[in-house]
């Protein structure tokens, strides 16, 4: 199995890893995420790319410092053994959560468009079926099937073409329309849209080329921020503002205003297709859980039942009779909690920087 | 060998898990009425009258299109009574047309039955909307002996066409974009039934949620090349310029609309120049004879651009006073305008505007005879 | 002294008890008695007079020329050579063992490929003889860097096999890797190279078929001047073909006689063929039972009006209709030729119109149906069309359960199954991730043949 296998990624894996991982059912709400700010939205996911590739330099120079140890390792070296696994742990119990919260919305979409009137308890098991098959392929089958998501799913993007003709252009302007507080509502709702390229911190061991990891990963990040970017300009120019507000999956919408002669219902098709996005990032996360859990309680590696136990409690977390509302604070949590993950290795830095002569790499 | 042990397993648990979905299978096609037609009356103010069409394939039934009417307050209400009438389940993911009559356009809350259809994930995006005079009922259960059905009339009566190119085509999306939009009034067509024939004879124009005003086709194909329509219908013009009474027909290949605003919303000025590419399709009038050279199509030319400036500015001007902007007129204003934009701002900048038009024809062809 | 010889012969013939087709001479010759052992059903007899019974009576020196020695002891060798077909000649005088190479069972001629047929290019194809197949392949590529080395598998069969390559071009780790594969195989019976084929698979139990597979020489040459390595088996028409990739499965030896533009087009259609043969019919049933809106008005209220007789819900019509189709198959397959013919009308004609008048079916379906079955012979390699044929099932019970998203969800479990593939240890979805950039001039476009000179990535080929 690869996981084991010392260094597997290639620089393809590295850039569609990182761009399929951050291109999930965030992007399908982007716009309605970022309506605080009006039509005005059009840039900031270029701001976003900006933030992040800010960040994940931070996170590669991080990592190149422990080339050979993901973040659980480094936590453990850096904040000693038992704070490490303390937050290792909580690392994990947020990437279940991200996961389930991912996979959950996923579903309701589903739900409400594809499966009406359907629980979707089956769905969802076949789903995780699939996931565990995925992820016990480790990282690499992972990264393999990033890539092929990646063209598979990638010329959906023609089908905008007719919101595109429909839409106003005369909608970016002004420009920079919005006040501070629309402006930083718009990052704390938005931003979640593009997390996912902080698993480099998780698989960067892994990579062949560790050098080149940076420039690859960005390519990776701009390819989906040009993404959202492409998402927010043509909602901003198919929407009314009240529309951006109201519309819960634009994207959605986006499809729904074209049409092929023998095909009337693009947007099913489209968030059908979905499916090999979600895929493509939710096996990311329950894979560096998995290895969270390996690194924390197993002593053998190549062992499966930690992923059978997180993908049991990811479907509990979906399908418990929780109340709708205690599962959206939940998710809505964690998505506060991802952006922590982002910040994490700014503060880990900081730490190795006092404590160089301590910690032997 | 646990992936494959895995694969193997995922595999029969699918196969055994068809066998569990049989007890939730949906309703099978041939068990589904699909909506295709909706209409509404007005009643009043808490109460309408509900009418949906539904196309009946079974070829022993009499007539191919099931109707049924009934009296109600929220839509959805109306639709589970409805299907309590009817021996299949209601759909609307074909739906259509949705009608209105000009009474609940004028005094109900036809945003609210809109929005209700727009949140509905099932329908699509290719609803027409359009407002009908006295009754909409009574369009959807009249006999057409000439046409196939009703359904398919409607629709085909509906839809985008050269030589009904005024007609705005409003869909749901169009609909929501525009009544939710401060820059924009809402504009549906206006059908109205002339014995077994329904015509399309004018549009409706809203003013905020309600309709305000019907406008005759011709006006409204303005609307329609101020809004940037590329394809217009034929225009037809009566002209008195110096040469008598005469009267063109101008079949319009393109036109482009440019509209440059002061970018001041105190004392608005907008100037908009239109061009429009056509040829000549039809003329009556003095100078029937003289139509050959260029010259002379020039200076007609000349003529036309004046008699629709006035026309248009005329138009216009109405509009203005009404303090509606069916083109979007005003967004060239909120294009300039830092800080939200709101729809007492529209009212305000079209109250004040001050137009200016420019037009610029050129025939570029008289038919093939000379 | 004497009676050793004699209890050599007592022990063969112990060993070949109630094998009636040995037969055993003695014959009297210059250098005393010689007893002959061969078996008849091996050995022409022209064969067995020319090196045999003419050279011992006139001119023993020819005998011991051909002949080589065996070590009489070894009794399980002696059997062994046997039944090679060699004859085994017993010189009682002076106590020696030798045995001539007179394998000569009748072979057929080399005839015209019926699996494979095309219509331009060379037609003779594989026969079941490994010396037939070896000299097809030797007459295209008279180069001494052409490599077979013989084995034998099969602990009760002793077929031999033979594995050709290009010593000069074949990457050396695949080599060893199908070596060892090879010397693992623990297997009694082979009656044919298939079977060889399914315990030398990366993957055993996936439903693809992971090495290629042909009777065609031309085909083989071309893929061992790429670097592959080829394996024949003694009795066998086939030959396999590995390393090889999902791709090459679409590929017929013909693309690349016909013109690029013709090529390409055939390409694109059975390699796009497969992916629709799966998902047609499922689409069907998503489009009935989940998601009707998907399809036009017109076409729904006729679909609406075809399926108001019928019965059953999409899926078990889907099912019955398939079930139908593959019954036909089979029934046409295993029939002789002529009622064969009369099983197509009836299936073609009974089935088809007859069901959709009964309402059993809904019209469209059949069409769908008809053409779905058509796309997926169009896979040139067979086991692929009968492997698109299993995946419609899963496809159609994923569409049964969850529609559109069942589907999606069977479509990635197929790509992924896909990229989990190897072919001897080399990704089988190689040329979707390319190894090499210029695998792509010969994919599903195939460029003109002046710019196709590079070996393929997936062969691993050694660099000049």
């Amino acid at each position: 199995m690869s996981t084991t296998n010392g260094k597997v990624l290639n620089r393809y894996h590295v850039i569609f890893l990182a761009q399929s991982i951050m291109v999930g059912t965030g992007i399908l709400s982007l716009p309605q995420k970022l309506s605080s700010m009006g039509y005005a939205q059009t840039f900031m996911p270029l701001l976003f790319g900006l933030l992040a590739t800010l960040t994940a330099f931070a996170m590669v120079w991080l990592c190149s410092k422990f080339p050979n140890d993901d973040l659980f390792r480094m936590n453990e070296k850096l904040l000693g053994k038992w704070v490490g696994r303390l937050i290792n742990f909580l690392i994990i119990i947020q990437f279940i959560v991200f996961s389930a919260g991912i996979i959950s919305n996923y579903m309701h979409l589903i739900q409400s468009t594809a499966l009406q009137e359907q629980t979707i308890t089956l769905p969802v098991l076949c789903f995780l079926l699939l996931l565990i098959y995925i992820v016990s392929g480790g990282i690499k089958s992972i990264a393999r099937f990033s890539v092929m998501t990646f063209f598979i799913t990638i010329w959906i993007i023609y089908f905008t073409r007719w919101a595109i003709e429909k839409g106003d252009p005369s909608h970016f302007f002004p420009l920079f329309n919005f006040t501070s507080k629309e402006f930083f509502e718009a990052i704390k709702q938005g931003y979640f849209s593009i997390l996912g390229y902080e698993l480099i911190l998780f698989y960067f061991p892994f990579i062949i080329d560790q050098k080149k990891a940076f420039r690859h990963s960005l390519i990776g990040i701009w390819i989906s921020i040009f993404l959202c970017f492409i998402t927010t300009a043509i909602s901003v120019m198919y929407y009314s503002e009240w529309q951006l507000k109201r519309v819960e999956f634009s994207v959605l919408n986006l499809f729904k205003a074209g049409e092929f002669t023998f095909i009337e219902r693009i947007d099913i098709i489209g968030i059908t297709l979905w499916v090999f996005l979600i895929l493509s990032s939710v096996t990311a996360y329950v894979w560096c859980a998995k290895r969270g859990v390996d690194t924390l309680f197993t002593k053998k590696k190549k062992q499966n039942y930690p992923l059978y136990v997180i993908t049991i409690i990811i479907f509990v977390i979906i399908r418990m009779p929780f109340s709708r509302e205690f599962q959206e604070k939940l998710f809505l949590a964690s998505n506060y909690v991802g952006y922590l993950i982002v910040i994490w290795p700014v503060f880990l830095i900081i730490i190795y920087t006092l404590r160089k002569k301590q910690v032997q790499v | 060998m646990r992936k494959k042990r895995l694969c193997i397993i995922s595999f029969f648990v699918l196969v055994l898990l068809v066998g569990c979905s049989r007890k939730e299978l949906k309703v099978p096609l041939e068990d589904v009425g699909m909506v295709d037609s909706m209409a509404f009356d007005y009643i009043d103010e808490n109460q309408m009258k509900l009418t949906v069409a539904i196309p009946q394939y079974s070829p022993e039934a009499k007539k191919n299109t099931q109707i049924f009417s009934i009296t109600t307050d929220l839509v959805s209400s109306g639709i589970v009574e409805i299907e309590k009438q009817s021996d299949k389940k209601i759909v609307f993911n074909q739906l259509r047309v949705v009608l209105v009559n000009e009474d609940f356009a004028r005094k109900g809350d036809i945003r609210k039955i809109i929005q209700h259809l727009y949140r509905n994930a099932e329908v699509g995006n290719k609803v027409l909307i359009a407002v009908v005079k006295d009754n909409a009922e009574a369009i959807l259960k009249a006999d057409y002996p000439d046409k196939p059905s009703i359904n398919f009339y409607l629709n085909n009566l509906l839809e985008p066409s050269i030589n009904t190119a005024f007609n705005p085509n409003t869909n749901i999306h169009d609909f929501m974009y525009t009544i939710t939009n401060p820059v924009f009034d809402t504009v549906l067509p206006f059908i109205e039934k002339r014995g077994e024939k329904l015509e399309v004879n004018g549009v409706a124009v809203f003013k905020g949620n309600r309709m305000h005003e019907l406008i005759k086709p011709e006006e409204a194909l303005v609307i329609q090349a101020l809004s940037g329509r590329k394809n217009l219908a034929p225009l037809h013009l009566d002209l008195n310029a110096g040469h008598g009474e005469e009267k063109l027909m101008i079949d319009l290949i393109e036109s482009t609309v440019k509209k440059v605003s002061n970018k001041n919303i105190e004392s608005p000025k907008l100037t908009i120049f239109l061009k429009i590419k056509g040829t000549l399709s039809e003329y009556k009038g003095e100078r029937e004879s003289q139509l050959i050279t260029t010259e002379s199509i020039s200076e007609l030319e000349k003529d036309v651009n004046k008699q629709l400036e006035k026309n248009i500015g005329e138009f216009l001007e109405r509009l203005n006073n009404m303090e509606v902007d069916p083109a979007g007129l005003s967004e060239e204003f909120r294009m300039y305008y830092y800080g939200e934009w709101t729809t007492e701002k529209t009212r305000d900048l079209i109250r004040k505007l001050d137009i200016k038009l420019h037009v610029e024809t050129s025939i570029i062809s008289t038919g093939t005879l000379k | 002294m004497n009676k050793i010889p004699e209890q050599i012969v007592a022990k063969i013939k112990q060993e070949i008890d109630k094998v009636d087709d040995v037969k055993l001479k003695m014959v009297a010759t210059e250098e005393g008695d010689v007893t002959v052992i061969y078996f008849s059903s091996l050995i022409e007899k022209m064969t067995l007079q020319t090196m045999v019974t003419i050279p011992l009576a006139n001119n023993l020196k020819q005998i011991h020329q051909m002949a080589q020695y065996v070590d009489p002891k070894d009794i399980q060798g002696v059997v062994k050579k046997l039944n090679a077909g060699q004859t085994l000649l017993f010189f009682h005088e002076v106590n020696a063992l030798l045995s001539v190479d007179t394998y000569s069972a009748p072979t057929r001629a080399i005839t015209d490929t019926e699996t494979e047929s095309t219509v331009i290019g060379p037609q003779d194809a594989f026969t079941e003889s490994l010396e037939t197949n070896i000299s097809l392949v030797r007459r295209r590529i008279q180069s001494s860097m052409l490599k077979n080395e013989n084995h034998i598998v099969g602990s009760e069969t002793n077929i031999k096999i033979s594995i050709m390559y290009m010593e000069n071009i074949v990457s050396h780790s695949n080599l060893d890797d199908l070596r060892n594969r090879i010397d693992q195989v623990d297997y009694p019976l082979f009656t044919d190279i298939s079977v060889l084929k399914q315990l030398i698979e990366d993957n055993p139990l996936s439903p693809f078929p992971q090495y290629y597979m042909t009777v065609r020489p031309d085909s083989i040459c071309r893929y061992l001047l790429d670097g592959r390595i080829v394996i024949f088996m003694d009795n066998s028409q086939l030959a396999i073909v590995c390393p090889t990739s999902f791709f090459e499965m679409f590929v017929s030896i013909e693309d690349y006689y016909n013109r690029w533009t013709t090529a390409s087009l055939l390409r694109m259609l059975r390699f796009f063929g497969f992916f629709l043969t799966i998902m047609i019919t499922p689409m069907y049933i998503s489009a009935l039972t989940f998601h009707p809106e998907i399809l036009p008005y017109e076409l729904l209220l006729n679909l609406q009006e075809s399926r108001s007789k019928v019965p059953f819900p999409p899926l078990i019509e889907v099912l019955f209709i398939e079930l139908i189709i593959e019954v036909l198959r089979e029934a046409g397959s295993r029939m002789p030729a002529k009622v064969g013919q009369t099983i197509g009308i009836v299936g073609g004609i009974v089935i088809g119109t007859a069901a959709v008048e009964a309402g059993l079916l809904s019209n469209i379906l059949i069409v769908l149906v008809a053409t779905s079955a058509l796309l997926s012979f169009l896979p040139p390699i067979f086991l692929m069309s009968n492997t698109s044929r299993f995946i419609r099932y899963i496809f159609i019970l994923s569409a049964g359960l969850f529609g559109l998203f069942g589907q999606m969800l069977a479509f990635a479990w197929l790509i992924h199954h896909l990229l989990s593939l190897k072919s001897l240890g080399t990704h089988y979805m190689t040329p979707a991730i390319p190894r090499k950039p210029t695998d792509l001039l010969d994919n599903v476009i195939r460029f003109p043949t002046k710019y196709l000179k590079n070996k393929s990535g997936i062969s691993k080929a050694q660099k000049k």
